[in-house]
């Protein structure tokens, strides 16, 4: 019997060693371990044995099954590894075809800008202001500290629109809504379209441009010197040189221009700075008292500082474009690499 | 404003280079835009001895010349004949680049060896025709530049001014801030004139009917002038600064307005009827003839400079034809006044007449320069022209303009600037602007502005003046002490970023398209004649045609956009614009700028690829985005009606949304007549929004239902309705059922053609049931559907398949 018993576990071991499918292996475990099982079997003729054969053969034969259930166990694993192995070598892609992609679009360049700048100042406690686009002579030019009949309304060439009103010539006018609305302190920002009647390869008859206003007890040009700086390092990066220049505009005094180092050529001079090594960027000052008086504000108890930028500029120096007119043509191709 | 540096130094000391000239220059608010340097790269043009010229042995019309340019000799072979042995010449060594790109080159000519070129002023573009080549009396060294050596070197700046600092649009005011700024003094060249003969008062007589106008009129009177061609000195100078010679009297008057910034005028006293000058206002409709020529029309406001008996200048604008100055012209009346700037400006821009004299005085020329100004033209006159100045000046100025007096607090420029300047620093600064202070206690100033400074005049002008001299890159950055309040946002902004984040991940990209366009558009778009969009607000002043009117709907800019891009090939579109329209307002000063959301969509449904369909859009995409933002804004109750549409949409193929019995949008694929006007060969669909009303509509309560741990059991519905009948009525009735076990009905399917009767069709809907608190059985769902097909059928006249 013990002869049997060895011939058989042998038979079966050299079976599960040699079983290359699940399958195989099932059915050998049907054919050796099942009811009508060739071990099962012999177990059946345990009864058969004397009493002291049968502790014995009835050990080996548990033996003989434990064995198998490891060898199974793992020859299962093996071959069920080797399958899945051999399923999904099957089942290569090529993974450089093309993904399934839906179409995304994208911001136009021009609230880009807006969104980013909205977002810097926002940090520094300014709230996004906006006004009228059909403006009146009062707040485009008058509380601006434009007169009448006088040269400096020469530098905004003005739409004129019936009934005594015309296209805001700067987002500016929103700083005398602004200040007309609210007592100090004042701290906006006023991103808006904006119209000059003027058109060649660098001017656009429509345009944009970003307003700042702070207004506060003790406000200092020193300040507006601060807040450009982090501006200028959060927009164009840091370490950005910059300068100002004096300068003139009705509503502020004194009055800058901001230049930045060319982030083109990083000051060695190009094309696009003509060379200076300096990028004029932003034009700005103090505010001027005479539009205190306008809306009504105590000039010698505030101070303030207001800023004004060209949207397109700050688009075209942060993307490189180097034709305005690309940003209102309005070409997928140009629109869809933003 | 172009200044040349040479002339600069006339006034004040300055050895920068000029590099560094521009740069304080700009620093000072005085913007250097351009600079040309007058001579550069002519520096190998030297000047040279001829030391021997010698017969060239080949050549009957060429010498063989040994030139001495100091420090070596050179043979040269020259062509012309107009020097000897002995002789001064210029030079050009090898290498030099003349005009024309023309490079010296030591060459054989006619077997002989020349080492550089001897030149003429032609080849050096120092005059148009020359007469052999330039035989020198200088007795600089030999080897000295020739530019050097004739004082031609010189750096032409060009200056952009801002209006407001018409103290520099001359020579003598940018070196004063030259002066200032480097702590120089400025020196006057020349000298009053020398008098002689009758005083002015007995040949000629002024009279100033206006003095509101012209506070100011001097003159003086020259007899006995040669009018010729200026001498070469003035004719470069004005050339320098972009002026053409005329002759030597008007060149003065133009020289003086350059350097000193004053205009002024010379008549010829003998066309001056009477002898006499009236200010006065012109005429209504009076006719002018000005110097260039043009017949104009004045006004009753143009202030105009007469003698007995007619205008005879268009006073500090332009002269008039009837008395310039002629080449046979003897005595001369020099004018030399003071005019209001408004009135010159109202004049000049009327008339579209902008010149230099007007230039200045619409900014503010100085009053306390016109004698002086004056007194130096009548001197050089006298002396290019040999004509003699009378005795004394006719200055009519009866409130003189004392210079401004302005009070200054220490303390303030500080606050201002947030510097912390001293009393000192301050009064240097004034000191070397020219401006007298007296300091009256600590810290308190009163400062007089001298005339020239005519945008000085409140303390916040001197603190600028402060800021400008010590330097605005000097004042220390610092950060605001600020007041902490809460502003929050509109949620306007925040609906205008979320309507972009949706637009874009549906695959839409944005567009800018200008706010005006043609008004000739509204019938390209089949706008009825009552339309109100055709009320639209007019530019009195447009660039064109086409953009002339404020836009009052998207339409247009997105179709025209759309037609751009289809006709360079980029045939799948989806745009949208977030911008805003203008409606007139009756009775308002202001317009209507509501924002709204205009979006195209056309060509196929998913981008070009290997695994994708190539369908195209169809109305559904389009309304499937606008289901999409109206959920996002959670928009309740919106209805898309038929009944009054668009009259630009497919007229099956459109609708109109309504909410609440207000028109929010609509959307539908665009009429193909339309769409033919805009050369657009493919199906369009469209739809605009009024993002207010999107905004003010929407924003409803969210509900949240928490999700039942329990499955659900759905069941299919197939109808078979008439063809007419919207979809969306059968499934309203159903979600109108109250069956709390009911969690949602979908369409699935839709079907018409074989199998289905003439005018019907068949839709298929699943109607999902879930219980929060328990597994639904077959025999709780049975009745619940019953009910609802019953309800169909008595309700809808519909019959279920």
């Amino acid at each position: 019997m013990k002869e049997q018993l060895d011939a058989l576990a042998a038979t079966l071991f050299a079976a599960v060693e040699a079983a290359s499918s699940e399958k195989d292996l099932q059915e050998l475990k049907v054919r050796y371990l099942g009811k009508k099982g060739e071990l099962t079997a012999l177990m059946k003729c345990l009864g058969a044995l004397s009493a002291e054969e049968r502790p014995l053969v009835g050990q080996l034969i548990n033996t003989v099954k434990g064995r198998f259930e490891e060898e199974f166990t793992s020859r299962l694993a093996a071959v069920k590894g080797a399958e899945t192995r051999r399923r999904l070598a099957s089942e290569r892609i090529d993974v450089t075809l093309p993904g399934r992609r839906t179409a995304v679009g994208s911001r136009h360049p021009v609230t880009l800008v807006v969104e980013e700048l909205s977002e810097i100042f926002a940090g520094l406690g300014f709230q996004v202001a906006e006004g009228p686009e059909i403006e009146l002579d009062f707040y485009n030019f008058e509380a601006l500290n434009f007169p009448a009949d006088h040269p400096a309304r020469d530098m905004q060439d003005t739409f004129f629109l019936e009934g005594n009103r015309l296209l805001r010539t700067h987002t500016s006018p929103v700083q005398v809504r602004t200040m007309l609305k609210h007592a100090p302190p004042v701290r906006i920002i006023a991103p808006g379209t904006v119209y000059r009647c003027d058109s060649d390869a660098t001017h656009s008859p429509m345009f944009h441009q970003i307003e700042g206003l702070m207004v506060d007890k003790g406000i200092t040009f020193g300040d507006l010197k601060g807040i450009l700086t982090i501006f200028i390092n959060q927009y164009f990066g840091k370490g950005v040189g910059m300068r100002l220049r004096p300068s003139f505009f009705p509503f502020t005094e004194p009055s800058a221009e901001i230049d930045i180092a060319c982030v083109i050529c990083k000051g060695k001079g190009c094309r696009v700075c003509k060379n200076s090594g300096w990028l004029e960027i932003l034009g700005a000052g103090m505010v001027d008292p005479e539009v205190y008086r306008h809306v009504g504000y105590d000039p010698d108890a505030v101070t303030g500082f207001a800023f004004g930028m060209g949207i397109e500029r700050m688009a075209m120096l942060k993307y490189g474009i180097n034709d305005m007119r690309y940003l209102f043509e309005n070409d997928i191709r140009f629109l869809s690499q933003f | 404003m172009i200044i040349s540096y040479n002339w600069l130094k006339d006034f004040v000391e300055c050895d920068l280079a000029p590099q560094d000239l521009a740069e304080e220059l700009t620093m000072l608010g005085l913007e250097v835009e351009g600079m040309t340097g007058v001579g550069d790269g002519f520096d190998s043009v030297v000047v040279a001895l001829v030391e021997e010229k010698l017969q060239h042995p080949n050549a009957d019309k060429l010498s063989l010349c040994k030139v001495n340019d100091g420090s070596s000799v050179h043979n040269v072979v020259c062509g012309a004949q107009n020097f000897k042995t002995g002789d001064r010449v210029a030079l050009a060594r090898l290498g030099t680049v003349l005009p024309g790109d023309f490079k010296i080159k030591k060459s054989k000519i006619r077997g002989e060896e020349s080492c550089g070129m001897l030149c003429s002023q032609k080849e050096l573009g120092l005059a148009e025709l020359s007469d052999g080549i330039m035989v020198l009396t200088t007795d600089h060294p030999l080897g000295t530049p020739l530019f050097d050596a004739l004082g031609l070197k010189d750096t032409i700046f060009e200056i952009g001014l801002t209006p407001n600092r018409a103290d520099c649009l001359s020579v003598v005011g940018v070196a004063r801030e030259v002066a200032a700024k480097l702590g120089k003094s400025i020196h006057f060249p020349g000298h009053d004139p020398l008098e002689s003969g009758p005083a002015i008062a007995t040949v000629a007589s002024v009279i100033v009917e206006d003095s509101e106008l012209c506070p100011r009129y001097a003159a003086r009177y020259i007899s006995g002038c040669t009018v010729a061609p200026s001498p070469a000195w003035l004719v470069k100078r004005l050339e320098a600064v972009g002026m053409r010679s005329i002759n030597n009297v008007v060149d003065v008057t133009n020289y003086v307005l350059m350097e000193y910034g004053h205009p002024l005028h010379a008549f010829d006293f003998d066309r001056l009827a009477g002898g006499k000058i009236i200010v006065r206002r012109a005429g209504e409709g009076e006719l002018f003839t000005t110097l260039d020529g043009q017949e104009r029309r004045l006004v009753s406001t143009d202030l105009t400079i007469r003698d007995g008996e007619r205008a005879v200048a268009l006073a500090g604008i332009m002269g008039g034809e009837n008395s310039e100055i002629a080449p046979e012209s003897t005595n001369i009346l020099l004018e030399s006044a003071w005019f209001t700037p408004s009135a010159i400006r109202r004049s000049g821009k009327r008339l579209g007449l902008h010149t230099e004299s007007s230039h200045r005085f619409e900014r503010g020329a100085d009053i306390g320069i016109v004698t002086r100004a004056l007194n130096r033209a009548a001197a050089l006159i006298s002396e290019l022209s040999g004509g003699v100045v009378a005795k004394g000046i006719i200055d009519v100025y009866p409130h003189k303009v004392h210079p401004r007096q302005v009070p200054f607090r220490l303390e303030r420029v500080n606050a201002v600037l947030g510097t912390d300047l001293s009393s000192s620093q301050v009064l240097d600064i004034f000191g070397r602007l020219q401006f007298q202070t007296v300091e009256r206690e600590p810290g308190l100033m009163t400062v007089t502005v001298p005339t020239f400074r005519v945008d000085i005049e409140r303390e916040i002008d001197l603190i600028e003046e402060v800021a400008r001299l010590h330097g605005f890159n000097a004042i220390p950055a610092t950060m605001p002490v600020a007041r902490v309040f809460s502003d929050r946002p509109p949620l306007s902004q925040k609906g205008a970023k979320l309507l972009r984040d949706l637009l874009t991940t549906h695959g839409f990209s944005e567009v800018v398209n200008f706010s005006f366009f043609g008004a000739d558009l509204f019938d390209k778009l089949l706008l009825p004649v009552d339309d109100p969009r055709r009320e639209t607000i007019r530019l009195l002043n447009p660039l064109s045609d086409d953009l002339a009117v404020m836009r009052s709907t998207l339409l247009p800019g997105l179709l025209q956009t759309t037609e751009r891009n289809l006709s360079r090939r980029s045939l799948n579109l989806r745009l949208f614009e977030l911008r805003r329209v203008y409606h007139p307002v009756p009775g308002q000063e202001l317009a209507h700028e509501p924002l709204h959301l205009g979006a195209i969509l056309t060509g196929r449904r998913n981008p070009e690829g290997w695994n994708h369909e190539e369908a195209p859009v169809d109305f559904f995409d389009a309304k499937g985005l606008l289901e999409n933002i109206i959920h996002e804004f959670r928009i309740r109750g919106l209805i898309y009606s038929t009944e009054k549409l668009e009259p630009f949409y497919h007229p099956g193929k459109g609708c109109t949304l309504v909410v609440g019995g207000e028109e929010l949008g609509s959307c539908g694929e665009l009429h193909p007549e339309l769409l033919e006007r805009f050369a657009i060969e493919q199906p369009v669909y469209y739809l605009e929004l009024d993002f207010e009303k999107l905004i003010r509509l929407g924003g409803a309560p969210l509900t949240i239902v928490p999700p039942s741990r329990y499955p659900d059991t759905f069941r299919d519905l197939a109808l078979l309705i008439d063809e007419a009948m919207p979809a969306s009525l059968v499934l309203e009735a159903i979600r109108t059922q109250k069956i709390k076990e009911m969690e949602g009905v979908e369409l699935f399917d839709l079907y018409t053609g074989a199998g289905i009767p003439e005018g019907k069709k068949s839709i298929a809907v699943r109607v999902r049931y879930r219980s929060p608190e328990r597994t639904l059985t077959d025999e709780e769902v049975t009745p619940l559907h019953a009910r609802i097909i019953e309800h169909l059928v008595k309700k809808l006249a519909i019959t279920v398949r």
